[in-house]
């Protein structure tokens, strides 16, 4: 078989048993990969209302055809499961070594089901598959377990250096053993699975860590074709600037494009600036301070990770990051300007398993509550006003749930309406939102209203490209936009990379060339829209419906950007209609005929 | 003509080993490659398979590189008895350099997008 192994790993945590199955035809030809068969497993095989901490939820880790292929910025594997953030379905994202060696393993996807009666962790080698005890472990931040568990394989398996590094591991730190809602499933030093909590789920299940190590392959269809296609490919990034700014700053010029456009999240959205942020307006600024050198996922030509050093003999050595989302919500989000402060957020988080966009807003909303006196100084023990460092102590109070911190765990909305004021917390479905400023582009706000995973960014494009600020056009823009990403992250190809329209038609060349089944532009927007229509219809079914797709007040009645709110209602109508759904936002059952999910609405529509 | 190999640009992407890969056995798998990086959190050391040794060598140890510890094994280029590289994965059978083939076009320095190798003449 070209592109999938055809097999799916799946282990029962209950039994402590493990099995192979056939990957079914089906789901190649219809959900092709990553999320798509992800949403549709999830769809079949759980009760879109169950509790998402309990052990009926499953967790799915989805390669796609493209994982390990060597198709540029295609290392990538998606994380499927109940969010326990925002009970919607999740698929997040993560780059890193781990994808591939389960690719290389035999397996197009890994899931786990029931849980744990002890904590566990699961190493895959090829068909060695084994569930270790984790006691030794449990408690372990990220970085630590990682080492850990290559000091037990480096024995166990008689790895030299090079097949060492050559493995990924998938763990979760304090934050997801304690079920923190927004803990994120890092992997291979500071990568991570961040959005919609599902470390958390992990937690729930006992499970600790996945280290998989595979020395198969991946068999190409069309090896003339393809190689030629990445060495145009490369030829056309060796000539575009954008792509070389990518690779010499990853995500760090955009800090200062958010900021000096006014458009950054700030002071928990209260405005699109932050005064601290000019000095990295020129993200050379960033460069010197603090990096170490350039960082590739797994078959990635552009290299947009930045391994970073601070001097500080608490943090480790050298770490990845941070990326512009964090330093955003964690730095200018919640009043800091200071590099290194910023990376220490970031390491924090990283290393305690937790999704920094959410943190960032958790923190922030708990700044201006202490700010306007709905919080007391007592609850916290500490003064926290903007730009207060005392975060890292509340930062770590959540990951382990102490004090004030076990209310917080439990996301915005809980923390929020506690203290009297949920709107204070900036967030979609309990879902922190991201850096960019919704008030500063409204195809943004549309987009972070109506995504199927939460408040997110990456299931849609940027709005700066053509035609996005456009408001004869960017509704429809949105809806095709997040049907294209959904079909990429099947592949599972790399958002960073992909998300423009400028490299659109790759992902039907690459999936071509790998897999010798050509799919053109338009099986791809179809397949993008039955994903997106399954995954709304899951969320239906969850309780979930369109009164969820909202923002917070902060961003549609009060100017505080460019002095513009967000129309979010007449955007939304505009919208329902492009994507063929009734005025709630429900599939109607002409859409769901034309994707063939006429069934998978019964009782929905 | 020679590799020349620069290891502060290498970022660690593997995709040389994919393209030896690819090359030798119309398949992807860096177990087949002949270029294996070793990734570090300072830096990556790409390194090229040499020729066969019949025997372990006994001048094993510590070399230092940019102020970090590297194993020699590590470094050293031939394919021998002591370590699991370079070696075909289903036979055993050494792995060495070819420069892929005659006249020389090696894919491991097209597909290293940062240039991180970069062929150089003698
Ligand atoms: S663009 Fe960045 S995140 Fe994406 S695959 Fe490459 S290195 Fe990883
Ligand atoms: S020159 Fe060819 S054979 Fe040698 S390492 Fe590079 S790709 Fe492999
Ligand atoms: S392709 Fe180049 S940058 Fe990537 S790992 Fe190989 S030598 Fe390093």
């Amino acid at each position: 078989m070209f592109g999938w192994n055809g097999k799916i790993l799946r282990i029962d945590l209950t039994q402590g048993t493990s099995r192979v199955e056939d990957l079914p035809a089906y789901l190649m030809k219809y959900y092709v990969g990553g999320r798509g068969m992800g949403a549709r497993i999830l769809f079949d095989e759980i009760d879109p209302r169950i509790d998402a901490l309990g052990p009926a939820n499953k967790l799915i880790f989805a390669t796609g055809p493209l994982t390990g292929s060597g198709a540029p910025a295609a290392s990538r594997f998606i994380v499927s499961a109940k969010s326990p953030l925002s009970n919607c379905v999740a698929s997040p994202c993560c780059g890193g070594y781990f994808g591939a060696n389960l690719k290389y393993s035999g397996y197009d996807l890994l899931i786990f089901e029931g849980k744990s009666p002890e904590p566990v962790y699961v190493t895959i080698l090829n068909d060695r598959v084994e569930i270790h005890p984790a006691g030794p472990l449990w408690g372990k931040v990220s970085s630590d377990t990682e080492k850990a568990i290559r000091n037990e394989m480096k024995t166990d398996y008689g790895l030299d250096n090079w097949g060492l590094n050559c493995m990924g591991i998938a763990n979760i730190g304090p934050a997801g053993e304690n079920l923190v809602r927004f803990a994120s499933i890092m992997s291979d030093g500071g990568r991570a699975a961040g959005r919609s909590g599902l470390g958390a789920v992990m937690g729930s299940k006992n499970l600790k860590a996945v280290a998989a190590l595979g020395t198969g392959q991946v068999s190409i269809a069309d090896v003339e074709g393809f190689r030629k296609a990445v060495m145009g490919f490369y030829a056309e990034a060796r000539d575009n600037g954008e792509f070389q700014k990518r690779r010499r700053y990853g995500t760090w010029g955009l800090p200062g494009r958010a900021n000096s456009s006014k458009s950054q999240a700030a002071f928990n959205f209260k405005a699109g600036y932050s005064e601290a942020f000019v000095k990295y307006e020129n993200p050379e600024v960033i460069r010197d301070l603090i990096r170490v050198r350039d960082e590739a996922c797994f078959s990635c030509p552009f290299s947009c990770g930045k391994r970073s050093r601070i001097k500080d003999a608490e943090y480790p050595l050298t770490a990845k990051g941070p990326e512009h989302e964090t330093m955003a919500l964690l730095g200018a989000n919640c009043g800091l300007g200071d590099m290194e402060d910023i990376c220490r957020a970031n390491y924090l988080c990283n290393e305690l398993g937790m999704d920094t966009i959410t943190a960032g807003t958790m923190i922030s909303c708990a700044m201006e509550l202490f700010e306007e006196g709905h919080l007391p100084e007592k609850d916290l023990g500490y003064a926290l006003e903007f730009g207060n460092t005392n975060m890292f102590i509340l930062l770590r109070q959540i990951a382990h749930r102490q004090g004030i911190g076990d209310l917080m765990a439990e996301g915005g909305i809980a923390f929020a309406t506690k203290y009297g004021h949920p709107e204070l917390f900036m967030g979609v479905k309990g879902m922190g939102i991201p850096a960019w400023h919704p008030q500063a582009f409204d195809a943004l706000g549309l987009q972070y209203a109506t995504c199927n995973t939460g408040g997110s960014h990456t299931k849609s494009t940027m709005p700066f490209y053509e035609g996005r600020k456009d408001p004869a056009h960017f509704v429809e823009f949105t809806k095709k936009d997040q049907d294209y990403i959904a079909a990429a992250d099947s592949g599972v190809l790399c958002w960073i990379i992909y998300h423009g329209p400028l490299w659109g038609e790759k992902l039907s060349e690459w999936l071509t060339h790998v897999t010798g089944v050509a799919r053109t532009k338009e099986d791809l927007d179809l397949l993008g829209e039955r994903i997106w229509n399954l995954e709304r219809l899951f969320n239906l079914r969850a309780g979930i419906t369109g009164k969820s797709d909202a923002l917070p007040p902060r961003i549609t009645k009060e100017p505080r950007v460019k002095n513009r709110v967000v129309p979010l209602d007449t955007l939304l109508v505009d919208y329902y209609e492009w994507r063929g759904w009734d005025k709630n936002g429900v599939p109607t059952r002409k859409k769901l005929e034309e994707l063939a999910l006429e069934k998978e609405g019964e009782g929905v529509i | 003509m020679k590799i020349r190999i620069d290891h502060k640009i290498c970022t660690g992407c593997k995709q040389c080993e994919i393209a030896c890969s690819l090359g030798h056995t119309g398949s992807v798998n860096p177990w087949r490659s002949r270029i294996r990086v070793f990734v570090g959190e300072e830096f990556c050391l790409p390194v090229i398979a040499g020729p066969y040794t019949e025997a372990a060598c006994n001048s094993k140890g510590i070399r230092i590189a940019e102020g970090v510890d590297v194993d020699a094994c590590v470094i050293c280029r031939a394919s021998c008895p002591a370590k699991s590289v370079y070696k075909e994965p289903d036979t055993g059978i050494p792995l060495k350099c070819d420069f892929c083939g005659d006249p020389p076009n090696p894919q491991c320095v097209l597909w290293c997008a940062p240039n991180a190798l970069t062929l150089v003449e003698d």
